[in-house]
């Protein structure tokens, strides 16, 4: 049974699209909107938190992720997709980790992201992930934000936007990102560029934030140093940057 | 017999002021008998990054090899230059990943960080890593050599003192060890460059 | 009488545990048994305390042997040579003692000056060699007191030959070259502690002998002058220390003429590498 499938269910079309990619980037579009902007001295990515029915738990959905201490994540598009790449990004975040006793850049969780996404669109018996990905971490190049598709393609974004709402969010962050914002203002302009697309009033519970900046720590050895960090926003913490748009 | 004293050979690293120094014999014998006089035992990982394998001679050969292909790639991979700690730590999990049958080599590595402060450790054959302030030393000398170093070693040494510390200790160590000698090498990492100069020593 | 008492001890040297003390009072050697009676007893021979157990030769084989977990350690790195020529005998020795691979001493004396006319090399355990030749020694005198002439070299080399066989098996090691001027002129013996004893022109013993033996068959020949003898010897002797771990420090030289032997040189073997490191290299191919 199992060599009948072990063809690659993504093939070439007579015109050269990989049209399952094709399909893939739709069910993205579908999904629920994500940002990502650069501060000077920070990186945010958001997202909405929607929920269809008010008898749902809102904590029960998490959509903006830790992958280790200085890389975070955001998806658009399907949830169980997404977490399956969670996991496998998390892992290997540890393995490198295990190996180096060090954080990984956020340009290697992309790169190791990319090609498990990639891989997914060339191996037998699977189907490219229906999701597109924004990643936001910082190291010792500073803030970084990435985009990585269903493809395997990946970019390196000041700001950017993916979801259904991907347009009108990115028109947004042209007129109104500028490189000398601090993180301060790039996690307002990240809530006023959600809220563009957003129905009904925007409260706490209904978005997800996730921040990478540089923090003080100490070592084991007593040595102060900074280090990156990515956090998620507590729900007051969320609370006050609402109430002070 | 050992297998780890089946080749002979020594290796010192010491800190300096904003340098390092990393140290070791040339012979390469099977057990009395020497068979060469310039066998390499220090290999450059970067420009400020050197690491020393004193142990089983086809061992050394391999891992030098081994650790030469994983800075590459790491270099290739994280278009950036490996911190000596972070490659020590590379080292390290390379030899417990054979903990259960593994290399005969015990390293010692010196460089300078992104910050050009001085790193030295070493480590026993399965990755294990000892990180002084001071001085490490491995080999079949070791104990000649941990003398030396408690004796000559002081802090702040500047580049050209550094050397002569780390000669002395070298060549006066190994002189008292059947399996070590017949020459030496020095490399002083310091942030201008490295300095590497060989030493004649006793042919006996 | 005495004959049957030293076959009695060399059949079963295991005897020696039952009767120590007589075993040492007359049987060790017969050559100079006249003058052992009229000596106080304690200063006759020399005694050792064997183990008081069945068979003390796989006793003390245990002990020695390299499977031993606290094995005796003795030195036994060394290159040593000697070779007869027209003008006599070339002794040359290194001078270095190893406990494992730890360099012990680099000045040790290999060349035991037995008496005047009489050398003896040193290899394998150096307190067996500097022991039984001094004991050597002391017979030779004696030899000389009640015959009025000098011992010859084969009757010396015998004396010592005998005295170590009688501890075969107990872990006695010595490997050595006893070598003198007598009245048929210059000699050369090997004798070691298995009980063995050569007579031939040229020997190298020692863990370095190997590379000696290369250097010295090359260029040996009788006909050496003096000067050319102790080039040859000093060479083998470095060549030697250069390759072999456990030699090395000095190359001491003695020359056995027939008015007695004589000390030639001590030369730092480093000296010597660079020394013949700036000689040119000879052609292999003419």
């Amino acid at each position: 049974m199992g060599d009948r499938y072990s063809f690659s269910l993504t093939t070439f079309s007579p015109s050269g699209k990989l049209v399952q990619i094709e399909y893939a980037l739709a069910a993205v579009n579908k999904g629920v909107t994500s940002v990502g902007l650069k501060g000077t001295n920070g990186i945010v990515i958001a997202t909405e938190r929607k929920s269809h029915t008010p008898l749902l738990e809102d904590n029960s959905i998490e959509k903006v992720s830790t992958i280790c201490r200085n890389v975070g994540m955001v998806y658009s598009g399907m949830g169980p997709d997404a977490r399956i790449l969670l996991d496998k990004a998390r892992k290997s975040a540890q393995e490198y980790k295990r190996v180096y006793l060090e954080e990984p850049s956020v340009m290697i969780m992309v790169k190791e992201i990319a090609s498990i996404m990639q891989e997914f669109t060339q191996s037998g018996g699977v189907r490219p992930f229906g999701v597109s990905l924004l990643i936001a971490g910082f190291d010792e190049t500073g803030p970084s934000l990435y985009q990585v598709d269903p493809s395997g393609s990946y970019w390196a974004w000041k700001a950017s936007a993916i979801g259904k709402n991907m347009i009108n969010a990115k028109t947004f962050l042209e007129k109104r990102y500028s490189e000398t914002m601090e993180l301060e203002d790039a996690v307002h302009t990240a809530i006023l560029t959600l809220k563009e697309g957003y129905e009904g009033t925007m409260v706490e519970s209904g978005i997800e934030i996730g921040i990478a900046y540089l923090e003080n720590t100490t070592t084991k050895e007593g040595d102060k140093i900074q280090q990156g960090r990515f956090k998620k926003l507590s729900e007051p913490e969320i609370k006050d940057y609402l109430a002070n748009l | 017999m050992s297998i780890m004293e089946y080749n002979g050979g020594a290796i010192i690293a010491m800190k300096g002021k904003g340098c390092v120094a990393i140290a070791a014999d040339r012979r390469f014998g099977v057990q009395a008998l020497t068979l060469g006089t310039d066998f390499q035992k220090v290999f450059p990982a970067t420009d400020k990054i050197y690491f020393g394998l004193a142990g089983l001679a086809t061992d050394v050969q391999t891992l030098s090899e081994k650790f030469r292909m994983k800075v590459d790639m790491y270099h290739l991979r994280e278009e950036r230059e490996i911190t000596p700690k972070t490659f020590a730590h590379m080292v390290s999990s390379t030899l417990y990943e054979k903990r259960f049958g593994g290399y005969f080599c015990f390293p010692t590595i010196a460089g300078l960080d992104a910050k050009n402060e001085p790193y030295i450790c070493n480590m026993d054959g399965i990755g294990c890593i000892t990180t002084p302030n001071d001085f490490v030393v491995s080999g079949t000398a070791e104990n000649q050599l941990y003398g030396m170093c408690e004796a000559l070693w002081e802090p702040d040494l500047e580049p050209e003192d550094l050397f002569e510390t780390i000669s002395q200790a070298l060549m006066n160590g190994v002189d008292r060890d059947a399996i070590s000698g017949w020459g030496g090498i020095v490399h002083v990492i310091t942030p201008e460059g490295v300095i590497t100069r060989t030493l004649k020593g006793r042919m006996d | 009488m005495e004959t049957t008492a030293t076959l009695r001890f060399l059949d079963a040297p295991a005897s020696i545990a039952a009767f120590k003390h007589a075993a040492s009072e007359d049987d060790i050697e017969a050559t100079a048994s006249a003058c052992v009676d009229m000596a106080p007893r304690e200063f006759a021979h020399p005694t050792f305390d064997i183990p008081a157990i069945n068979n003390p030769v796989e006793f003390l084989k245990h002990q020695t042997s390299v499977d031993a977990k606290n094995r005796i350690k003795i030195q036994h790195g060394t290159t040593t040579l000697a070779f007869k020529f027209n003008h006599g005998v070339i002794v040359a020795v290194d001078s270095r003692a190893t406990g494992g691979s730890y360099i012990a001493s680099q000045t040790v004396k290999k060349v035991i000056e037995i008496n005047p006319y009489l050398l003896g090399t040193m290899a394998g355990g150096a307190a067996d060699c500097s022991y039984w030749e001094r004991e050597l020694g002391r017979r030779c005198r004696i030899y000389e007191l009640n015959n009025k002439e000098r011992i010859s070299v084969a009757a010396a080399s015998k004396l010592l030959a005998n005295m170590v066989y009688a501890y075969k098996g107990m872990g006695l090691s010595m490997g050595t070259m006893v070598t003198g001027w007598d009245k048929t002129g210059p000699q050369l013996y090997y004798v070691d502690s298995d009980g063995q004893r050569l007579k031939a022109d040229l020997f190298s013993v020692g863990s370095g002998s190997t590379y000696a033996y290369g250097v010295l068959d090359a260029g040996y020949k009788p006909d050496l002058t003096p000067a050319e003898a102790i080039d040859l010897a000093r060479r083998s002797i470095f060549y030697a220390t250069y390759r072999d771990a456990y030699s090395g420090g000095f190359v001491s030289i003695y020359h056995v003429k027939e008015d007695g032997w004589e000390f030639i040189s001590r030369t730092d073997v480093n000296d010597l590498y660079y020394q013949y490191a700036a000689e040119p290299k000879p052609s292999l191919a003419a």
